[in-house]
């Protein structure tokens, strides 16, 4: 047996009392008449305010122009405006006692922002300004451009970077998520132009959710953000098709191969599905019950028993159009293989053997547990009304998500693992010194090796 | 301007321990924490990287539960919860459903009561950690840097000078006898606070701190080694190797005045004047405007949770173009212009303006979205574990607020000198020898 035997709990350890009820704030929803959607949501723990101005393109909609457009374009956005001079932005920021970010990943743009109260209104002015009016100066551009330069070269000396940069180009091929990050001579080639058509492309009103969560009054705010972005037009951008993402059959081994390395990075992934699917709840039970939580099987078995890594975990990736579901962990080179064998073995129980009654509920009250947890703060409420506009899920999705949780069978959780958990056809990722481990990874499957820069070695 | 002020409830039990409560009853969650006064500063001699292998056997098993029953009695009742080793204290907490407070006190109170642990269940957690440390420092581009580096340069006093993740020789010596003996010494009621933060009454939150910790018999006050440092009358440099990262690396320390004195306040202004983000004058200087460096960030790392020696220091990785002197030289001017000039007016009022917004913000936070009040209930325990005081989360910000110009340009000469710094150069390894590597 792989997994740890566990005793009985002492008669000693105190009941759970009652549940206390929990609520969750208003929202206050509307769509300016330029179709600006606004979202508003209370929440008076300290006196502040934070929000996000998204718009719903990201670097998937603009790849055919160059990998990271989108971002590169998010970072020039802070550096200046037609009123305000980079250096002025950030020392109005501190005035303010605001944080800002701005940046992109492949389905959305956004602009992050905090601070206080007192200040929301100037603090609002100041993304309106971003969004509208940034002026992308030409040395401010070439300066981020050239960090830019450092950064790609940097990145590929992480495991993490390349262990996701290498699965994600086995499971999406030629559809823009294929590629996390662009390449030394794409940066090089970018062009101020190519960063204000991007922006005159995604950023506009008919595209964007502003959403906010903090000690404030919403008529009031609601009243502030139609003065400040009222008068703000125009139009979405056109969808674009994608290339349709290939389904790797057959297990498959990727050797990154990176000298020096003193420990393993694995990463093994497959195809899922995305937010919006009806399967998604039960998934995020499975998923959290395999490898999701400290107290998951897979954490007992190659951490808490074996000892072989810190780090083991698994998740259900989900972009826009597609979502796929991961396994890792960081291990010692010599348990590279036993690693992907209880990986595997685990995630095999789980497609054969119903989950027992007890465990299931465990795994409920923790799931359903920690989804309230983000009540408690302006960012965790954030984070969670995020989710919910970004994918366009119910309206009564957080009201609904516990008890959904805890009407899920014993006999849903297996089939849903069948489903997705598709252990014969996991992609699998090891980054490491390749001496140590090519012979542990080819027990997986036929395997490619490539090295740091992402070239086939032989 | 509107202040934040937390209610704060304090009371000591009988056996020493420690209990602050503060009530909020907005969502049903509550966030509990023990802090117990003992970090990786003063571990033993010998046992490098010991007080954080300890502070993993604290989830291996105790007196009523087993290895892995901690875990999985917190998150089966929807919770989740972590522990951490920093250099003064060591830190055990959960956030839980409301529901669950009993229950997670009767686990933290069995745990301080007594450990149950055996030799299978510290080799387990020897190799954790030493894959803890690949993962975070021997694998990962400028891993450690320059936490673990600065210390050896810094200091003279092995207290603060050491690794504190440990040499694998010396957490491979560690025995479980060294484990039992660490545990009596320190791990005793009257060397701990308990914080309860949230959906809990203080009547509630009193009369259940009595019941499953009040039995609990205190020890003998624990021995702590004198963490003091000889004074320091020249710059100290060292060099590390950098084994995958492509850019050259620095970081400069400076040594830090006593905290809660006048100067500390004063540094720590000064340190946001320097370090404040993309307005800071160092990231301002060395990546936006001369653009030597691609990252320059750094500050005083945990400013509130430290009872010993430390520093502010300055992390930047610079372009290869610029040879270290060259990037030095223009960290130098930065720091000479404050050293002369000061800061000017609006810039002291931007800073204490954020300052206050941060402030909030550290309160609130979380260790990641499932962890609310994680600051709040840091700060409480290093001021009631370091000065018997809670309410100083209340009152702390005055002292910040009422910095002038004055002070900063005191403190900046006093401090910002070469004779009270340490710098540690992290240099790339040639790329030929990488590759036959």
């Amino acid at each position: 047996m792989a997994t740890v035997v566990t005793a009985e709990y002492s008669n000693m350890v105190p009941a759970l009392a009652p549940e206390r009820a929990v609520t969750w704030p208003k929202r206050t929803k509307t769509r300016l008449a330029n179709g600006m959607e606004v979202v508003l949501a209370e929440s008076h723990s300290i006196p502040k305010f934070h929000g996000e101005l998204y718009f719903r393109a990201g670097n998937a909609l603009v790849s055919g122009r160059a990998p990271g457009l989108a971002e590169m374009t998010a970072t020039v956005v802070r550096t200046g405006t037609a009123k305000r001079t980079s250096r002025q932005i950030e020392e109005d920021l501190r005035r303010l006692g605001a944080d800002l970010g701005s940046s992109a990943g492949q389905d959305n743009s956004g602009i992050s922002f905090a601070g206080l109260s007192e200040f929301a209104e100037p603090i609002l002015e100041l993304v309106n300004e971003l969004a509208r009016d940034a002026a992308f100066p030409e040395a401010e551009f070439e300066r981020e451009r050239r960090q830019k330069l450092e950064e790609v070269k940097l990145e590929r000396t992480s495991p993490g970077f390349l262990a996701g940069e290498r699965l994600r180009k086995v499971l999406f091929g030629a559809h823009p998520y294929g590629i996390v990050s662009p390449s030394e001579a794409q940066v090089a080639a970018y062009r101020r132009e190519d960063l204000l058509e991007t922006y005159r492309e995604i950023y506009a009103p008919e595209n964007a959710l502003l959403l906010l969560v903090g000690d404030f009054e919403p008529a009031a705010m609601l009243k502030s953000i139609e003065k400040i972005f009222g008068n703000w037009q125009g139009k979405k951008p056109a969808a674009k098709e994608s290339a349709v993402p290939p389904r790797p059959q057959g297990r498959r081994v990727y050797l990154v191969h990176n000298p020096g390395s003193v420990q393993t990075q694995i990463l093994a992934g497959v195809h899922a599905i995305t937010r919006k699917h009806p399967d998604w709840v039960r998934l995020g039970l499975t998923n959290s019950l395999y490898g999701g939580a400290f107290n998951s099987r897979l954490v007992m078995n190659i951490r808490e028993d074996k000892g072989y890594t810190y780090s083991p975990r698994s998740g259900v990736s989900a972009l826009r159009q597609h979502g796929y579901f991961t396994v890792s962990a960081a291990v010692r080179n010599d348990v590279v293989a036993a690693s992907l064998t209880e990986m595997f073995y685990e995630l095999d129980k789980l497609r054969s053997l119903p989950v027992p009654a007890a465990e299931l509920a465990d795994a409920q009250n923790y799931v359903a547990g920690i989804f309230s947890m983000g009540l408690a703060t302006q960012d965790g409420l954030l984070s969670q009304l995020s989710t919910v506009e970004l994918n366009e899920l119910p309206a009564d999705y957080l009201e609904t998500y516990r008890e959904k949780v805890r009407s899920i069978t014993s006999g849903e959780m297996l089939s849903t693992a069948r489903k997705y958990f598709d252990s014969p056809n996991m992609q699998i990722v090891v980054v490491g010194e390749r001496a140590q481990i090519e012979e542990q990874a080819r027990l997986f499957g036929p395997t490619e090796v490539f090295d740091a820069q992402g070239n086939k070695l032989e | 301007m509107k202040r934040l002020q937390v209610p704060i409830e304090y009371k000591t039990l009988k056996n020493g321990l420690g209990v602050v409560i503060v009530p909020d009853p907005a969502a049903p969650v509550v966030t509990l924490g023990v802090y117990y006064k003992i970090g990786f500063r003063l571990e033993p001699q010998g046992r490098s990287g010991f007080a954080h292998l300890f502070e993993h056997m604290m989830f291996q098993g105790s007196e009523n539960a087993a290895k892995m029953q901690h875990i999985k009695l917190i998150n089966s009742s929807g919770g989740v919860l972590n522990g951490s080793t920093m250099y003064d204290v060591t830190n055990y907490y959960e956030a839980v459903p409301s529901n669950a407070l009993e229950r997670v006190l009767w686990l933290e109170a069995d745990r301080m009561r007594a450990l149950k642990v055996d030799d299978e269940n510290l080799k387990n957690q020897r190799d954790v950690v030493k894959e803890e440390v690949r993962v975070n420092v021997m694998n990962q581009p400028y891993g450690g840097f320059p936490w673990l580096d600065m210390p050896p340069v810094a200091f003279r006093n092995w207290a603060n000078s050491h690794n504190f993740y440990g040499d694998f020789v010396d957490l491979d010596a560690a025995s479980l006898a060294d484990v039992q003996s660490f545990f009596r010494t320190y791990y005793l009621p009257n060397n701990a606070v308990l914080l309860m933060l949230g959906d809990v009454t203080p009547e509630d939150g009193f009369a259940v701190a009595e019941k499953y910790f009040g039995g609990i018999p205190a020890g003998a006050p624990p021995p702590f080694a004198d963490p003091t440092e000889p004074p320091q009358k020249e710059e100290r440099r060292g060099h590390v190797e950098e084994k995958f990262g492509t850019l050259p690396a620095m970081a400069i320390g400076y040594v830090m005045p006593a905290r809660r004195t006048p100067d500390w306040f004063a540094m720590a202004m000064l340190d946001q004047a320097l370090h404040g983000g993309r307005a800071g004058r160092i990231h301002r200087e060395l990546v936006l405007e001369k653009q030597v460096a691609v990252e320059a960030d750094g500050g005083i790392d945990d400013i509130f949770g430290y009872n010993g020696p430390t520093q502010m220091s300055t992390r930047i990785l610079h372009k290869p173009e610029y040879s270290s002197e060259q990037t030095l030289a223009a960290f130098d001017a930065v720091l000479r212009d404050v050293r002369e000039k000061g800061i000017a007016a609006n810039e002291l009022e931007e800073i204490k303006v954020k300052w206050r917004s941060d402030y909030y913000s550290t309160l609130e936070g979380g260790r990641g979205g499932y962890m609310p009040r994680y600051g709040l209930m840091h700060l409480l325990a290093c001021f009631t574990l370091f000065d018997k005081e809670p309410a100083l989360v209340n009152s702390i910000l005055d002292g910040f607020l009422s910095v002038t110009r004055e002070d900063i340009q005191r403190v900046a000469d006093k401090y910002l000198k070469p004779e009270n710094r340490a710098i540690v150069f992290r240099t790339p390894v040639s790329k030929t020898v990488k590759e036959a590597a």
